[in-house]
């Protein structure tokens, strides 16, 4: 019983780490359609951004943290505009965005290993450990009820609903199309960036955390359904409790363990592909 | 007129020959996994290669370092072995990934090229294939295992833990430390994996409180994921001790595994209290202004022996350096005191199993070393 209560703490915090990406992944996917296997690096640098800050510079955890958010804004924003716009303004497909995102993820993770080393480095945490795994579940419940009003209380949100039910509705009813674009993938890499400097004092920052937070966290999203901000939430903290109770129950080696939720993945996109939680009508 | 025409090409082609650099290609891994490691090695290479150039160089000859990035991956890294051959390397050293080091064998084999790596654990380097022109000096897995298993004899062992990570190196040293310790009649009692990227270790090291063990030995590799279990370790209060594979000896854990390390043992190829090692950290310091740490070693004590070799040989001749480095015997930064790197009876893994050393955290600072070799 001492193991599962504490099994369920550790997953319920890894699981808000998940769902925070898939959240990132959501905002930009919802009016969009694009999918931006970046976001693992955008966590990375949210890391290091909290490493530069915190660690090395020592501000105060609020500041740096609110330091470390407004800059992933900034990079979400110069991220829609020099790998995706340009593409969208000479009418390239799709595709095209999702692959010059993928080129964005290579420069993100050598740009940070080249100016940081290959080597961990430290970051603080913002209260005792005994209560980190508590503070990243606040931290993300607070982010999800705020962005979940902003979609259901906002006019911003509900034009951000429209795009994404019809772009060209949206866009003959007047809302700016590329307002809306630059602002989705600006709240993604913040959302994306939180979850980096939320997993780091306990994984450290360094170059390669990206991909895996990326994988767990499309996972997430799969599993939660693209439609709905709650479907992020529940994704992630489906997959975080389903890899680690299958670590520590299943009768598996452990090396085997891990391809569990990458099997819920396969599962959900063969039987359900719109996932747990559909887009309301 | 024309006399003198000859005379003066002859002497500036003999010119061009005495200038000729000698060519040591280097293959590293610049982006992919194995970066922590071959980053400081690469320094070593390249700090070592700059000493013996302002020394005068190898038979008057400079070494040039001609380098390679393999990106740590096994498909493209016999290609950047066979570029080097091309591009006139008489030795090449490889500091990537144990399974693209494996695959650089088949060209150095076909090529009769002489190649070394300095850093690689794996035990099978060697045994996979019978290739005359590839050597091995950094401490085998089997030779890690075997020191922590000596120090820990007096302890009287029967169950114990090992717990690893799901890179390559890190499965490969989990094998090595299962097969010494079941031939130590130890039963292991819990095996697990933490994968990389995780995001913690608790579930596994409730399994592994859960098999109530002795002792647990650490073979992963990866320091994000050791610093994981390091830390679910001290969160469950547990007591029993933490026998560690070398990658604890990276400098990085004092800062980034802060308040996790105490009382922790780890297996090492460095002894800070070796005359070489404090001339080597001297030297590095002056020269470079930072302090180097045990991985830097590796590839300074491997550029030296291929250095020596060509010296020895008397030649670039591949086939005579092949023979000098077989033959060599070598002292360098790395090993216990008094070890010596030698490859006796056509063995081509050159490090001493009785070279490594045991020493312990104290505190967050890698402390004294509490046991040397096997014995």
């Amino acid at each position: 019983m001492r193991d599962l209560l504490e099994l369920s703490v550790s997953a319920a915090a890894s699981g808000c780490i998940y769902a925070l990406v898939a959240l990132a992944y959501l905002l930009m996917i919802r009016p969009t359609g694009v999918i931006n296997f970046a976001v693992g690096e955008w966590a990375m640098v949210g890391a290091f951004g909290g490493f530069l800050l915190l660690s090395k510079y020592e501000w105060p955890y609020a500041l740096g943290m609110a330091a470390v958010l407004g800059f992933m804004l900034l990079v979400g924003w110069i991220t829609e505009r020099i790998a995706v716009r340009p593409l969208v303004e000479r009418g390239a497909p799709l595709l095209a965005a999702i692959l010059a995102l993928l080129g964005m993820l290579v420069v993100f993770r050598e740009g940070i290993s080249l100016g940081f080393g290959p080597d961990p480095h430290q970051v603080p945490e913002p209260v005792s450990f005994e209560y980190l795994k508590l503070f990243v579940i606040g931290a993300t419940l607070v982010v999800f009820a705020a962005v979940w009003l902003f979609f259901e209380r906002t006019l911003w949100g509900k034009a951000f609903e429209a795009v994404a039910l019809n772009r060209r509705a949206a866009a003959l009813m007047g809302i700016d199309l590329r307002r809306v674009t630059v602002a989705s993938f600006a709240g993604g890499a913040a959302a994306a960036g939180l979850a980096g400097l939320l997993v780091a004092p306990n994984t450290s920052a360094h170059y390669l955390m990206g991909v895996p937070l990326a994988i767990q966290g499309f996972t997430a999203l799969v599993i939660g359904g693209v439609g709905r901000v709650e479907g992020a939430l529940l994704g992630g903290l489906l997959v975080a409790f389903a890899e680690q109770l299958t670590v520590r129950y299943a009768p598996l080696p452990s090396g085997y363990a891990q391809g569990v939720p990458l099997l819920l993945l396969m599962l959900f996109l063969l039987v359900r592909p719109t996932g747990l939680l559909r887009a309301r009508a | 007129m024309r006399k003198w025409l000859a005379a003066l090409l002859a002497a500036v082609s003999a010119s061009v020959v005495a200038q000729e650099t000698i060519k040591i290609g280097v293959i590293t891994d610049k982006v992919g996994p194995a970066k922590p490691y071959s980053e400081p090695t690469l320094e070593g290479i390249q700090f070592g290669a700059n000493e013996i150039n302002a020394a005068g160089g190898v038979l008057g000859r400079k070494i040039e370092l001609l380098i390679e990035d393999d990106q740590g991956r096994p498909d493209i890294s016999a290609a950047m072995a066979r570029k080097l051959v091309d591009a006139g390397a008489v030795f090449i050293l490889s500091i990537t990934l144990t399974p693209a080091t494996q695959q650089q064998q088949n060209v150095t084999l076909e090529a009769k090229t002489p190649q070394m790596t300095p850093m690689n654990s794996g035990d099978t380097l060697t045994t996979q294939l019978q290739n005359p022109y590839f050597w091995q000096t950094g401490p085998l897995g089997s030779i890690q295992i075997a020191t922590l298993l000596s120090h820990a004899r007096s302890k009287q062992l029967k169950r114990v833990a090992l717990i690893t990570d799901n890179s390559d190196l890190g499965q490969l040293l989990a094998k090595f430390f299962r097969a010494g310790l079941e031939k130590s009649g130890i039963q292991v009692v819990a095996e697990e994996v933490v994968p990389r990227g995780a995001t913690t270790a608790e579930p596994q090291m409730q399994k592994v409180r859960a098999a109530n063990p002795e002792a647990m030995f650490m073979a992963g590799v990866l320091t994000p994921e050791n610093v994981l279990i390091l830390r679910a370790y001290r969160q469950m209060a547990l007591k029993f001790p933490i026998h560690s594979s070398y990658n604890l000896s990276v400098p990085q854990y004092m800062s980034v595994a802060k308040g996790l390390l105490n009382g922790i043992t780890f297996v090492d190829a460095y002894d800070p209290e070796k005359p070489e090692v404090k001339k080597f950290e001297a030297d590095y310091r002056k020269a470079t202004g930072k302090l180097p740490y045990n991985i830097h070693g590796y590839g300074y004590d491997g550029i030296k022996m291929v250095a020596e070799a060509i010296k020895r040989a008397g030649s670039t001749d591949k086939e005579k350096i092949r023979a000098a480095m077989q033959s060599l015997e070598f002292s360098g930064v790395m090993g216990a005191k008094g070890m010596k790197y030698v490859f006796p009876d056509g063995k081509r893994a050159g490090f001493d199993p009785n070279g490594m050393v045991v020493r312990v955290y104290e505190g967050d600072k890698q402390g004294r070393v509490v046991h040397v070799g096997q014995k």
